[in-house]
């Protein structure tokens, strides 16, 4: 019963029943379970079709409650399934006549868990009947009411529960604890994890995927006082914590797809400070640590916020778990952060809560609505600045290029939010001023949990929550920023091609001049190597796209991002040779990270020129994926490497960091016997997969972004 | 002065995350030699014959003439050829050394490698104190074939020696570095009893000093006359190899030593 590590072999200090449990999850023995029962039917239902799409989903809803699959694992300490397949695909896992009866579901969003412990799910009811009251005969009651009903199915589903629990001796413990939460406020720790379980666990089994947030945070006072009174040791702590671990293994189910199998945004926080400025970091932080450490579950992307304060022991024990591979603890600079959010218009006290939703994107939990709007600036250069490298084009300068593409950039992104297109560059919907988002796409269960819905009588997406945020991510600004580098050199300094010939050869694939794109590719030094002449170009695109974000008028929040998620792979497709010597169609860089190959001079040049941009700017995130190989990280020094680059990142003014432990040959090796390698986890993109479970195309891009011999 | 390279993020060459500044030239002529473009003080040109795209460009002169003036070099569009080499002062390498010095921490900072740094003792000391007065962790690798007055003048600056040793046995080091070892241990001695922080390393290359009897009259010297902070036995690498080619020089291949070697080896020192 081994779980894969790249380095060195994992702890072990769970007990064998636990360690058992994890071992069939991640084997897909819940997940396949779950996909063999894809949905609930709708189709006796009387008179479904007439429905409203609000009563629709309340009958579904219901019906989700009362019929969904109970299951109660083995041993497990705490209770509640998402047992319907349908869900792990991202949608509200009903059929009507062979069809889904909606098109999709909510993510990208970590929801409020601080009320449902503290307070009990039975004070969003007494809200949700306030709010009735108020909101009676009005337009806003249909979704009131909407609100009351799903907290009956929660509580008849809740029942159903119990009722299971209750004639099974070995599960007494599990009843006990059950009886009492979500509905009530927690009173320690076993019920405090039961808790938030429980509640995901609904969420989830109704197809949405939320994120988790601020566990430590959450849990941190309730195991603390336990422990104090002698109510519970450490170990049984760390025992219970691991069953809310590994539960959240309950969709992995193998196979090939596209962007792996462990993607569902089920995002942790740990450390940093709370909304008065106290350190949280607690005994329950640790927990986390060791049962990530332990089980390399990859499921529950977990990123912790690093300050200038940090406690050594923090960063040593991140180190020791990035250390085994996987990908499973990433970091965060909450110093920068909280300071972005705060320049950006939150108050202090909201920006200190931050965490994230489906990846890495910043939002305040529990009162966010948030998207995000990717798109390709490398085609925004190469189409629309360069015409598709036409013969009309020409620039005598670089200042006067530079300025048209940003002018170029700026149409764009103001035009995508002006007229909700999903033009060429992207694929997202773009909400209205006046928020009439998805009015067929009710979402009453995730409304419940986001402040702002209920008091306002408006769902999650029909502008209900507190904040309401639409990001533009800007992709490919590494291909831009060398791009323009490398016509900067060619054309304008080194003047080794005119800028017609330039645009011809580009047009041209680079078929018929090897000699020059060589020395394009192998000459200069590109972004990622802590040079200044390129990095200064990707500082002022960054401040410009910042500004062009900052004043777009929208009726919402619209703060800049960068990434591509992986979109590298899509826009392929659709991309012309570049400047720097890549040809038409070739994989090119992710996130804010330096183009595959292009990355000489190891990771600290990597994270110094990543670092120069001022990213307080990029509100919503600028994501730096770095792979290192085993060999550079192993022995006592490599524990200490890690945590060096931790701390440079965060005083160089980093945001966010995904650091990997990967090597091409051992990747090469689980792309052919993918069956020896199932457990062996990568970090993709914000979120971890299981790297056999990528489809070829996915796996050859980790490959190339683990070549570069760091 | 003049050196070869300079590499970042080496996690390999003293303790936390360092520079390592390759230095061009060396006493030595080990068999083994990892960087064999280190060997000469002068200017080299390597031709990385499997990335040459015969595009003509270089207009290559004849091997006999070659005055390494580095054209060829410059307009290779591949990099198929290379000029190991270049004039620095010791102001223009200490700022590529305070590039990182965001991740160096207390314990991490610069390396001194080469080539033998300690024979380029003037701008090595420059240099060093440079960085010590910036508060960066100095650290010098040295094979300990140069007079002893050169450690004199580094020692005020330098945290730690990383202090080679390749073999005991003297007719074996002579046949197999080209040198005697009797100056180095007899440094080795006095550095020692000056009290510096030393980390002794041993590279262990199969047929020459991999058994157990030379690593005994290793440890046994070291018995004698001091305290390594660290005793590391590097496992030989082929790395040297495609370099070797380059210069147009034939390697000297040996046999990668397996673990179990090395873990028995390692035991002798523990």
């Amino acid at each position: 019963m081994d779980f894969f590590a790249v380095n060195g072999k994992r702890p072990i200090r769970l007990c064998e029943e636990t360690r058992k449990f994890a071992f069939d999850s991640l084997n897909h023995k819940y997940g396949l379970e779950t996909w063999s029962t894809p949905a609930v039917s709708m189709d006796d239902y009387k008179g479904f079709q007439n429905l409203s799409p609000l009563q629709k989903y309340d009958a579904v809803i219901e019906r989700i409650s009362k019929t969904a699959p109970i299951r109660i694992c083995d041993g497990e300490k705490i209770s509640g399934s998402a047992t319907l397949g349908m869900a792990i695909s991202h949608n509200i896992p009903a059929d009507f006549g062979g069809k889904p009866v909606f098109s999709s579901s909510i993510s990208h969003l970590t929801i409020d868990f601080e009320t449902v412990i503290k307070k009990g799910v039975n004070h969003i009811q007494k809200q949700a009947e306030d709010a009735l009251k108020k909101y009676k005969g009005t337009e806003k009651e249909p979704f009131i009411q909407s609100c009351i009903h799903c907290l009956q199915c929660m509580k008849m589903w809740h029942e159903r529960y119990l009722e299971q629990l209750k004639n099974k001796p070995e599960y007494r413990a599990n009843y006990e604890n059950l009886k009492n939460v979500p509905f009530e406020p927690a009173k320690n720790f076993y019920e405090a994890v039961q808790s938030i379980w429980f509640t995901f666990a609904f969420v989830r089994l109704c197809g949405n995927w939320p994120g988790i947030g601020r566990i430590d945070w959450l849990l941190g006072d309730y195991l603390e006082k336990d422990l104090a009174d002698g109510m519970l040791t450490l170990d049984e702590a760390r025992e219970i914590l691991a069953h809310f671990f590994i539960k959240g293994c309950e969709w992995v189910k193998g196979g090939n797809y596209g962007s792996g199998d462990a993607q569902h945004y089920q995002n942790i926080l740990l450390a940093g400070v709370d909304e008065n400025g106290k350190e949280v970091t607690n005994t329950v932080t640790y927990l986390v640590l060791d049962i990530l450490e332990e089980l390399g579950i990859s499921d529950f992307p977990t990123t912790v916020r690093i300050n200038k304060n940090t406690d050594k022991k923090l960063l040593k024990r991140i180190a020791e778990v990035i250390r085994y591979g996987g990908g499973v603890v990433a970091v965060y600079n909450e110093d920068l952060i909280i300071d972005s959010l705060t320049d950006y218009g939150y108050e202090l006290k909201e920006a200190r809560k931050f965490a994230n939703d489906g990846c890495w994107e910043i939002q305040i939990p529990g009162k966010t609505f948030f998207t995000y709007i990717p798109f390709d600036s490398l085609q925004i250069l190469q189409q629309r600045t360069f015409d598709n490298y036409g013969t009309k084009v020409c620039f005598a300068d670089f200042e006067s290029l530079y300025d048209a593409f940003v002018n170029d950039l700026r149409s764009e992104v103001e035009e995508i939010i002006a007229t909700r297109n999903a033009s060429r560059f992207i694929y997202t919907a773009v909400p209205t001023k006046e928020w009439k988002w998805a009015p067929d796409m009710p979402c009453t269960v995730v409304s419940l949990f986001e402040q702002g819905c209920i008091e306002k009588g408006h769902s999650y997406l029909e502008g209900g929550p507190v904040y309401n945020v639409a990001s533009p991510h800007i992709g490919g600004l590494p291909d831009v920023v060398n791009s323009l580098y490398a016509i900067k050199k060619l054309v304008f300094d080194e003047r080794k091609v005119s800028f017609a010939e330039m645009m011809r050869l580009l047009k041209n694939n680079w078929e018929d001049n090897e000699t020059l794109r060589q020395y394009a590719l192998n000459k200069y030094s590109y972004f990622g190597n802590d040079n200044d002449e390129v990095d200064i170009i990707a500082k002022n695109i960054i401040s410009d796209f910042s500004d062009i974000c900052d004043n777009l008028e929208s009726g919402y929040k619209t703060p800049a991002g960068i990434s591509t998620f992986g979109r590298q792979l899509d826009w392929s497709e659709l991309r012309m040779a570049t400047p720097y010597g890549k040809k038409a169609h070739n994989v090119l860089a992710g996130n804010f990270s330096p183009t595959p190959g292009t990355d000489k001079e190891g990771a600290t040049a990597i994270i110094k020129s990543y670092c120069k941009a001022d990213l307080k700017r990029t509100v919503s995130g600028a994501a730096l994926d770095i792979k290192l190989l085993p060999s550079s990280v192993n022995g006592e020094n490599g524990v200490e490497a890690i945590s060096s680059l931790i701390k440079g990142f965060v005083t160089l003014g980093g945001h966010f960091m995904q650091l990997d432990i990967a090597d091409t040959g051992l990747l090469k090796k689980a792309q052919k016997h993918p069956e020896e390698y199932q457990n062996l986890s990568v970090r993709v993109s914000g979120w971890n997969a299981r790297f056999v479970t990528l489809n070829r195309e996915w796996q050859n891009m980790i490959i190339a972004q683990t070549g570069s011999d760091l | 002065m003049i050196i070869s390279d300079i590499q970042r993020f080496c996690m390999h060459d003293g303790p936390g995350v360092r520079t390592t500044v390759f230095f061009k030239g060396c006493p030595l002529r080990c068999k083994w030699c990892h960087n064999p473009e280190t060997q000469s003080y002068q200017k080299e040109l390597l031709f990385y014959k499997e990335k040459c795209i015969g595009c003509g460009i270089c207009k290559a002169c004849d091997k006999e003439t070659c005055i390494v003036c580095g054209a060829c070099a410059k307009n290779c569009p591949t990099g198929a050829r290379e000029v190991a080499g270049r004039e620095c002062t010791a102001r223009e390498l200490y700022d590529q050394i305070q590039k990182d010095v965001a991740f160096y921490g207390k314990k991490g900072g610069v390396t001194f490698s080469g080539g033998e740094c300690m024979t380029q003792i003037e701008p090595l000391a420059e240099v060093l104190k440079m960085c010590k007065e910036k508060g960066i962790h100095t650290v010098v690798d040295t094979a300990g074939y140069v007079p002893f007055g050169n450690f004199e003048k580094v020692m005020p600056y330098t945290d730690l020696f990383l202090y080679d040793i390749k073999l005991f046995n003297p007719e074996k080091h002579q046949k197999y570095t080209g040198v005697s070892n009797k100056l180095i241990l007899e440094n080795l001695k006095k550095l020692f009893s000056v009290g510096v922080k030393i980390w002794v390393r041993i590279p262990i290359i199969p047929s020459v000093n991999d058994n157990i009897d030379e690593m005994r009259k290793i440890k046994e010297f070291l018995d004698e006359c001091g305290t390594p902070e660290k005793i590391e036995l590097l496992p030989y690498h082929p790395m040297g190899e495609s370099k070797s080619q380059a210069l147009g020089k034939t390697p000297h291949l040996f046999e990668i030593p397996d673990s179990e070697k090395m873990k028995s080896l390692k035991e002798i020192f523990e």
